[in-house]
């Protein structure tokens, strides 16, 4: 099945390391150039560096979604480097927590606007040329619960009905938006990763939940994210696809 | 120093210290230069030799100065602390004119033990056998039916006094009565323990556990951090163990220890781990709002600290930086391990058994400093129990685990001693200095253990 992505250009927003990384990683393997950002600049160099093998253009720049102008820059300096862009993945999400009013902005403002501004930057450009595909990544957290009420959850599960919405508003632009909930995900350096080393009791629970007995790995859900994006797809259009290995008890109908 | 590049870790880490010329605060932290000790293996039967037990007692235990107990708890005259050591047990006593005195807690007359252990309060202290009585200084005051002793009674008619002292809010004694001076004895964890000031902390708790090990097998357990990748994995995400600074003196040594930072040996994380961010709610920063890298967070609550110590009614004055968060970890020589921090104090007090090599007393004294204007906390009571009945924490419980099964393997035919890495310097230090009260300075001969 060819995915069409040859030539594409894309932008991944978090795309230093775990699913983003791997969403980048398949994106540039499949033939698209890219821009990506994450928060710190050698985290960035060393992505740019490692994708660059696949011998398309690939360029970054670190970037704190939160400083609003600073990012609007930065989406106009990713769309004219790779002069357009038809592919647009924005994985920027906060830490979860409890207690704090500061997570409900920090999820709202990393989580959501950081994703709601990448989307507004880069629909003029969509529109033009009439082409485009868009995929959000909430999570299953959105769905069940998980680590008690908290802003996470709850801003993850606000990207499912916003990007329902969009696919409804552009899809007469050639606009596709689609929405993959990932479960748990482990990889070095992520939050499983560190959460199976200091609370093991919880992590123990969740591989219980997994039917397959184990957390899920980067690069199976980024394949269901670029199948999204690819043309591949061209026919998924408001669609919410939840990606988790069996992780999730309640049936999607 | 070995060379953290080779070990098994992820990253290469630079932890930023303070200037050892100019660390700010009183406790030096220029690193000692290692000593030469070898790399020969530490024998097996120390642990758990009946006559090796016999050596330690007559040539360290009746020789040394020893921790008695707190001197918070002693404030009055007459308020005394029971404590035991080995088969011994003394009673530290707060006199009328504010000093400490020092008695064996035992009766002249029939060798009755005169009170439990424990802290308590006294007037006289009376044997319930046959109502000898002694006053504070330990001058028997009434002894029934005197003129039925043809001898007259025990000579001076008094309680042998033993060496006490009181020193940074905790009281000493030596069952030697010609103990060396208390200073030279210390020197030179004054300068480095003073500026902690324990006397501004407060008993949040105080447990003894008896130990199914030899007391040396805990001090072992204590006097290295090798053993964070194996037994404590969970604190990879929450100190440096590899990055760690040994400094063995004549007797005692340290080490220091980075906290609130990650291993080098679990890649760096993207979410601030669970356990940082109670160091930072405890130093009264808002992990939530916090916007730096994982790897700033130690270096930015140091400065929190010291922005904020003063208005928090906390006085660091006297601290470094590192000081405010990270682990010096003190061993006093026979068998005092403390971890020192600037808000609080976990130490352990590690006691021999009175009769069975294969057994110990375990002493967790835990201490939490006071906001100035804050009140004092009551005392927590003391609690006892045996090895494995009741958790003292997953950490603890993490090292106790273990040390039954350290011990029964001491004692197999196939393990001839302990395998000594660079690690852990400090346990062939502390062994070193044992093997010189035991065999005089220098003196172990091929054939001793």
């Amino acid at each position: 099945m060819d995915l069409g992505l040859q030539g594409k250009k894309a932008i991944v927003i978090g795309g230093a390391r775990g699913i983003g990384y791997a969403v980048a990683e398949i994106l540039a393997r499949e033939g698209c150039d890219i821009a990506l950002s994450a928060r710190g600049e050698d985290s960035v160099k060393d992505a740019v560096a490692a994708l660059s093998r696949y011998g398309t253009t690939v360029v970054g720049k670190a970037v704190n979604v939160k400083r609003a102008d600073e990012y609007r820059d930065w989406l106009a300096w990713a769309i004219e480097a790779l002069e357009g862009v038809d592919v647009l993945i924005p994985l920027s999400s906060a830490a979860g927590g409890i207690g704090s009013e500061r997570y409900w902005t920090n999820s709202f403002e990393t989580g959501v606007l950081g994703v709601v501004r990448a989307i507004e930057a880069v629909i003029p450009t969509m529109t033009e040329q009439q082409r485009g595909a868009i995929v959000l990544v909430a999570s299953t957290s959105a769905l069940e619960a998980m680590g008690g009420p908290q802003a996470y959850n709850a801003m993850k599960a606000s990207l499912i009905t916003y990007g329902k919405q969009l696919a409804l508003a552009h899809g007469k632009d050639g606009i596709r938006v689609n929405v993959v909930s990932p479960g748990p995900i482990e990889f070095e350096g992520g939050n499983w990763d560190m959460i199976k080393g200091t609370m093991e009791k919880f992590y123990l629970a969740q591989l219980r939940q997994q039917p397959s007995g184990r957390l899920g790995r980067p690069e199976e859900v980024a394949r269901a994210i670029v199948f999204l994006a690819s043309e591949a797809a061209s026919w998924c259009n408001g669609s919410h696809l939840v990606v988790d290995g069996g992780f999730t008890n309640r049936t999607h109908f | 120093m070995w060379d953290t590049a080779r070990m098994d870790v992820k990253r290469v880490v630079d932890v930023i210290r303070v200037d050892p010329a100019q660390p700010g605060g009183r406790t030096p932290v220029e690193k000692a230069p290692d000593p030469e000790l070898g790399t020969a293996v530490i024998p097996a039967e120390r642990y758990y030799s009946e006559a090796f037990m016999k050596l330690e007692w007559e040539r360290v235990w009746t020789k040394v100065w020893l921790l008695g107990g707190r001197a918070d708890d002693i404030p009055e005259p007459g308020d005394y602390i029971c404590t035991e050591i080995g088969k011994e047990s003394v009673l530290i006593v707060r006199q009328a004119d504010g000093s400490l005195r020092c008695f064996p807690n035992v009766c002249l007359h029939r060798g009755n033990r005169l009170r439990p252990e424990g802290i308590g309060k006294a007037t006289e202290f009376r044997c319930m056998y046959h109502h000898w009585t002694y006053g504070l200084d330990g001058k028997i005051e009434r002894l029934p039916d005197l003129c039925t002793f043809p001898q007259g009674g025990p000579p001076g008619m008094t309680l042998t006094s033993l060496p006490c002292t009181e020193w940074n809010s905790f009281v000493w004694f030596s069952l030697n009565p010609a103990v060396e001076p208390f200073d030279d004895f210390i020197a030179p964890l004054k300068d480095h323990l003073e500026p902690y000031h324990p006397e501004r902390m407060a008993w949040v708790r105080d447990v003894t556990v008896e130990w199914d090990c030899n007391w040396k097998a805990s001090v072992d357990a204590f006097n290295e951090t090798y053993h964070v990748q194996g037994i404590h994995p969970q604190l990879l995400w929450y100190l440096d163990d590899v990055n760690v600074q040994i400094d063995c003196y004549e007797r005692h040594n340290r080490y220091l220890i980075p906290f609130a930072t990650i291993s080098p040996r679990v890649a760096m994380p993207s979410q601030i781990p669970p356990a940082i961010d109670e160091i930072m709610r405890k130093a009264g920063m808002d992990p939530a709002d916090y916007e730096g890298r994982v790897s700033d967070i130690r270096r930015d609550v140091q400065r929190f600290k010291r922005a904020h110590g003063q208005a928090q009614g906390k006085d660091y004055s006297e601290l470094n930086d590192d000081q405010l968060t990270d682990d010096y970890h003190y061993m006093i020589f026979p068998n005092v391990a403390l971890n020192v921090h600037a808000d609080d104090i976990l130490m352990f007090r590690q006691r021999p058994h009175a009769t069975d090599p294969n057994k110990m007393l375990y002493d967790v004294w835990v201490f939490e400093l006071v906001p100035e204007g804050e009140p004092w906390p009551e005392r927590v009571k003391h609690r006892r129990f045996k090895h494995g009945d009741r958790s003292i924490g997953q950490v603890l419980d993490q090292d106790a685990f273990n040390l039954p099964t350290v011990q029964l393997g001491m004692r197999s035919d196939s393990f001839p001693g302990l395998w000594i890495g660079e690690q852990e310097l400090r346990i062939r230090h502390f062994h070193k200095v044992l093997d010189d009260y035991l065999y005089g300075p220098g003196g172990k001969g091929p054939d001793d253990i």
